[in-house]
């Protein structure tokens, strides 16, 4: 008991003088360029089952410059962010802040020495507003809270380094670039001195990018001493970054600085191989009108419109690929064609039939197939087994239905089909769902879904978080799915793979097409433009 | 006229009590199902107490008892993950068993002298309850403390990275609202009715309980609602008091507090209200705080 | 708060139960109770072998405690599956009580009405009255929920003390008031429930409502719905389900269930053959609430609640004898099935962590 006080109270000197700096100015004052404030050495972590996610990995920020972590998905930099805010513990390495050898146990370790991090999920509370979740949790903030004090102090600071928010918002009414900024700003008003970014832009529309790292140019030329800026956009490395390192697999690969790095190289060195482009599209006559979509309206959950008057068509053989940020209508969209979510204005016509009003199981029953954006626990069940989510959707069949029971010779051999001829790879077709990994799940859920969809298949994101492989896997099928004469709507958030896989591309802006487009005509720049805003006419 | 009132002010302070310990622990999103076993639990070991040592040791006694189960409470829930649901129903029912062995061979009024001090036949106790509301309201809108209870409450991951400790918040504010339920029971026991009987509570807890519900998980509204209840409940007991010759027998009248709740709960459920009270809920009720 | 790490101990997440395992911690959670009761007795200064004997002894003794032992169990074993179905939907169930109760009135309405009518008409009839009147009290706990989004927890409660004081209102002093005026007139011979080994006829009836259900729930269409339902209404509502009917549909079932088991209480021990004074309806009443635990430890298994429900029974009588035999305080027995309500609350914990030793 005594020794675990002094061990807390030592801790709290050794915090102490890391703060008060060692020769670094740390809390007040500029710093002087070009300091190491952090390294870390040797870091390694192995998750439980092997997976090797960070391997002996060097790393050194110095201040006054902004670091940039390139890597892919998997590559290990939410790993190492995580370490280095205490939410993780390396199993190895050590981590040095101004100088020192420090441990982070927890977030509130990081966070008390300076650390302040920007995760990729939001944390922040919706029902709360701006200044209650900046304010929430500060040491100085004592027992009954000044509101007016904190509100002048936080008004201070944003006037500092030029954002703008009103305060008094809740969170839940901000878009997700606000969000973002409230999170810096929490950071920042917590004095925090090193701000680790966890693919900031990932929310964000272009023009909202722009204006985020020209804010972090400002904060890193100030008194904030560094940013690490964690992304797999190449882009942004160009636009901000004096350093970059690249990750691949856990190792580092590569570092560079900023103004001797293209592309390309750039590219390579995060994928590991020459980047695959062109996926052959097969050659398919595109047949008759499948779906029409007229005039369509929706709103989403806080009641607000999300889809405005979009019209559309998609013919048999064709992938129609709709283009855009999440969260500018597409997610409504898609639900609204699955029969998930009411239609405010407009119909949606399916070979010659009106179904804008037909419910979810009769939409099923007339050939639509939809694959939910979310796999665990909307597109598969985990608790139960293969064979009973393929069940989801054999269900309502009276081939696989005598009595009332269900037939499960039939389903069993049915599943057994699905399952070996989309390679879903469990050891039995009783397995969990829960136990299959990300890849192995989309595929469970393209074998429940495509073989009982014959005419309009909707795919929501279908490659979001998948590694290369996988994704390879998904886009394969949608591309049979089109030769079988099926009409695919792709909704995706990467842009080459839109304009890979479709026929036809619409950018989606704040719930409106901006313009439908052959693919051939389709250049990315523009269409990109397209998506964030440009052409919006606002 | 005024004795009615007087007694219905009695039931509303058993209400409020055990209803805004309870909005306490809901806000930090922990859901105690098991309200009326603690205001049992509280109420015989309120009535014991009494019967030997008076009233101030038994209201103590009620607070600690309940703030023991409140305790288990928590322990089961928030850090052994059972379900709040479960762990609350199991105390309930335990607490029906273990309340008809421990003071059922007590039936029967208190012994003389052992009586609460009335002002103008109104117990104190209704202004302390009062105070408690008016503390927690204070507590969960003005204070660093009420804000982080609340956040544990919306997003614990969230209230985690910011330095809130989740587990320990959740624990105090479920041990607080044992205490305080306990307490309800013991001031019904000994105050209000002033006598045992098997299983007094008679589903007062349980009005409590949808009471934190449909008051929007605010004090305020709560004070509104246990006043309101306060009445139903004691109209449906001793209806002559205001309305000589009420024709509907006995029973119809007990079931009124009972049908005014699911009236209630139903018009809060209409589409207008619906989303008020979606949003004024805390988001992680109910959800077991499991860290990453 | 003590630290798991500083025991060197980690918590390891079970993704799914197995059957197996499920019996097992019952049975620890069971012999736990077991042992604190046994501290109880001690302090009451009973020897607790002596008790467990005189329990079981009793409880299964066909000449005293055997008849009342199957009729309470499977009076439990009821309300079990008046539990089971709805939560195979993620419903809470309480109401139990509520529909116990209106299937006692749909019984003994048809009973009073029509009481010279044959026994082979009149208790069919008894039990289709019964279960309609428990399956509309359940519709409705169901509609609250389904269609109004009322929380289902708190309407069922709300729900059952109203029964409670409906049941009053017929016997105590009201239409159905015998000589007593506290209790209800006798049945009429004609309702009796014929006793079939020990047992009335119900119990087997239950036990092939269970056998039912389970074929239901696992082999047919619209078990399985409710049991996709029951995982993830968001994968139901895109697979097709139709949340706010099934929901309606599973609470009627329940609640059918429980009517019948109204019937079973009052036509089918000879102790009752009428409606006793409230306090009694309402201890039985209250006894409806095993079915949740029995539930849940049987992982919503209903051919595992049989004997589950039985075993409760079991111990239910034969810890009255504590009272009468052994001459021990009052309400010692009821307090035996409390602590076996929290510890097998408490060893939920255990469905779900495995504890292991951290190296």
């Amino acid at each position: 008991m005594v020794s675990t006080y002094l061990i807390l109270k030592y801790r709290v000197v050794v915090d102490d003088s890391i703060r008060k700096g060692m020769g670094y100015s740390g809390m007040d004052g500029k710093v002087e360029g070009g300091e190491t404030i952090l390294e870390v050495r040797g870091l390694t972590k192995i998750y439980p089952g092997g997976v090797v996610a960070l391997d002996d990995v060097d790393l050194e920020f110095k201040s006054g410059e902004i670091h940039a972590i390139l890597g892919e998905n998997g590559a290990g930099k939410t790993t190492l962010m995580n370490i280095l805010y205490g939410v993780l513990q390396p199993d190895r390495g050590e981590i040095y802040l101004y100088g020192r050898k420090v441990r982070f146990r927890s977030p509130l370790d990081a966070i008390n020495m300076g650390i302040g991090m920007v995760h990729q999920q939001r944390r922040l509370i919706p029902a709360h507003t701006v200044l209650e979740n900046i304010i929430l949790g500060h040491p100085k903030a004592g027992r009954i809270l000044d509101f007016k004090k904190m509100r002048r102090e936080v008004e201070e600071l944003c006037r500092k380094y030029g954002f703008r928010i009103d305060l008094d918002a809740r969170v839940w009414q901000l878009s997700a670039g606000e969000q973002q900024l409230v999170e810096i700003i929490r950071a920042l008003y917590r004095g925090a001195k090193i701000l680790i970014l966890d693919e900031p832009t990932s929310v964000l529309t272009p023009l909202e990018t722009e204006a985020f790292l020209n804010s972090l140019k400002t904060m890193s030329k100030q008194d904030i001493a560094l940013v690490p800026f964690v992304t797999h956009k190449l882009p942004e490395v160009f636009a901000i970054s004096d350093r970059v390192t690249i990750l691949r697999r856990g190792k580092v690969v590569k570092r560079l600085e900023t103004k001797d790095a293209t592309m390309k190289a750039l590219a390579e060195y995060m994928v590991g191989k020459e980047v695959l482009f062109a996926l052959s599209k097969p050659k398919v006559n595109i047949g008759g009108e499948i779906l029409k979509v007229e005039n369509l309206s929706a709103m989403n959950d806080k009641g607000l419109p999300a889809i405005k008057d979009v019209s559309f068509t998609i013919r048999e053989g064709e992938i129609f690929g709709i283009a855009g940020v999440s969260g500018n209508g597409q997610q409504e969209l898609a639900e609204v064609l699955a029969g998930l979510r009411r239609a405010e204005t407009g119909r949606i016509i399916f070979m010659g039939k009106d179904i804008t009003n037909t419910p979810v199981l009769e939409r099923l029953k007339m050939g639509i197939g939809y694959i939910p954006s979310e796999r665990l626990g909307v597109g598969v069940i985990g608790v139960f087994s293969l064979v009973e989510n393929i069940l989801m959707s054999l269900y309502f069949d009276k081939e696989f239905v005598s009595r009332g029971l269900l037939n499960y010779k039939k389903i069993r051999e049915y599943a057994e089909k699905v399952i070996s001829e989309f390679e879903v790879v469990a050891p039995s077709i009783y397995t969990k769902a829960a136990h299959l990994s990300g890849g192995n799940l989309q595929r469970l859920i393209l074998s429940r879904v495509i073989p009982r969809t014959s005419k309009l298949l909707i795919a929501n994101l279908p490659t979001v978080g998948l590694d290369v492989a996988a994704t390879e896997y998904v886009r394969k099928r949608l591309l049979d799915c089109k030769e079988k004469g099926m009409g695919v709507l792709l909704i995706s958030d990467d842009l080459d793979e839109v304009l890979q896989l479709s026929d036809r591309v619409a950018p989606i802006y704040e719930g409106r097409f901006v313009s439908i487009l052959p693919a051939e005509q389709a250049k990315k720049e523009v269409i990109g433009a397209m998506m964030t805003g440009a052409y919006s006419g606002r | 006229m005024w004795p009615f009132i007087a007694r219905s002010l009695e039931v509303a302070t058993i209400l409020l009590i055990a209803a805004i310990g309870e909005l306490l622990n809901q806000r930090s999103g922990v859901i105690n199902v098991g309200i009326e076993g603690l205001m049992l639990l509280g109420a015989a070991a309120g009535f014991i107490t009494a019967s030997t040592w008076g009233l101030i040791p038994a209201f103590i006694i009620g607070m600690i008892i309940g703030g023991l189960f409140g305790l288990i409470h928590a322990i089961l829930s928030t850090s052994l993950k059972v379900n709040q649901v479960v762990s609350g129903m199991g105390i309930w029912l335990f607490a029906m068993g273990f309340v008809t062995y421990w003071a059922d061979r007590y039936s029967g009024p208190l012994p003389r002298g052992v009586v609460s001090p009335r002002i103008y036949e109104l117990s104190p106790m209704f202004f302390i309850a009062l105070i408690i509301v008016v503390v927690i309201w204070f507590v969960l809108s003005k204070t660093h403390l009420g804000l982080k209870i609340k956040s544990v409450g919306e997003n614990p991951f969230a209230a985690e990275v910011s330095g809130v400790k989740v587990i320990r918040t959740r624990y105090l504010c479920t041990v607080i609202g044992g205490v305080l339920a306990g307490l309800a029971g013991a001031f019904l026991s000994t105050t209000y009715l002033g006598a045992w009987s098997h299983l007094p509570t008679k589903g007062l807890g349980w009005i409590a309980f949808a009471l934190v519900m449909f008051s929007l998980w605010r004090p305020m509204i709560l004070l509104g609602g246990a006043l309101t209840f306060g009445f139903i409940w004691q109209f449906a007991i001793s209806p002559e008091t205001i309305y000589a010759g009420i024709p509907a027998p006995l029973p119809i009248l007990r079931m009124l507090p009972f049908i005014a709740t699911i009236a209630v709960l139903v018009i809060i459920s209409r589409e207008k209200f619906r989303k008020k009270w979606a949003l004024s809920k805390p988001e992680a009720l109910g959800e077991p705080y499991i860290k990453e | 708060m003590i630290s798991l790490e500083a025991l060197k101990l980690k918590l390891e997440r079970i993704p799914v139960v197995s059957g197996g395992q499920a019996v097992r911690i019952s049975l620890l959670s069971l012999v736990f109770s077991f042992i604190i009761f046994s501290i109880f007795l001690s302090i009451e200064g009973a020897n607790p072998i002596d008790a467990y004997t005189n329990i079981f002894s009793f409880a299964f003794d066909s000449k005293l405690g055997l008849p009342t032992t199957l009729h309470r169990g499977l009076f439990l074993l009821f309300s079990t599956l008046a539990f089971i179905v709805p939560y195979s939907a993620r419903l809470w169930n309480v109401g139990m009580e509520g529909q116990f109760y209106l299937g006692t009135i749909g019984a003994f309405a048809v009973a009073y009405s029509l009481p010279t009518l044959h026994p082979a008409l009149l208790i069919p009839l008894m039990l289709l009255s019964g279960a309609l009147f428990g399956a509309g009290y359940g519709a409705l706990a169901g509609y609250l929920r389904g269609k109004l989004n009322v929380n289902e927890v708190v309407g069922c409660l709300m729900l059952n003390n109203i029964a409670f004081w409906l049941v009053y209102l017929l016997t105590v002093g009201g239409p159905w008031a015998g000589i007593a005026e506290s209790t209800s007139r006798p049945l009429p011979p004609n309702a009796h429930a014929p006793i079939i080994f020990y047992t009335p006829f119900t119990s087997y009836l239950a036990v092939g409502i269970a056998i039912v259900l389970y074929i239901f729930l696992s082999k047919s269409v619209l078990g399985y719905k409710i049991r996709v339902l029951g995982n993830s209404p968001t994968a139901a509502q895109h697979v097709g389900i139709n949340a706010p009917r099934t929901y309606i549909l599973v609470m009627t079932i329940g609640g059918a269930i429980a009517g019948l088991s109204g019937y079973h209480m009052w036509a089918g021990d000879p102790a009752f053959l009428m409606i006793p004074r409230p306090e009694a309806y309402k201890a039985i009443g209250d006894l409806t609430y095993w079915g949740l635990i029995i539930g849940l430890v049987c992982l919503l298994n209903p051919v595992a609640a049989i004997p589950t429900s039985v075993f409760i029974g079991s111990i239910m009588v034969g810890s009255t004898v504590l009272v009468r035999r052994l001459r021990l305080p009052f309400g010692l027995d009821v307090l035996f099935l409390g602590l076996v309500s929290i510890t097998f609350a408490a060893f939920q914990f255990f469905y779900m962590y495995r504890i292991r030793r951290m190296k």
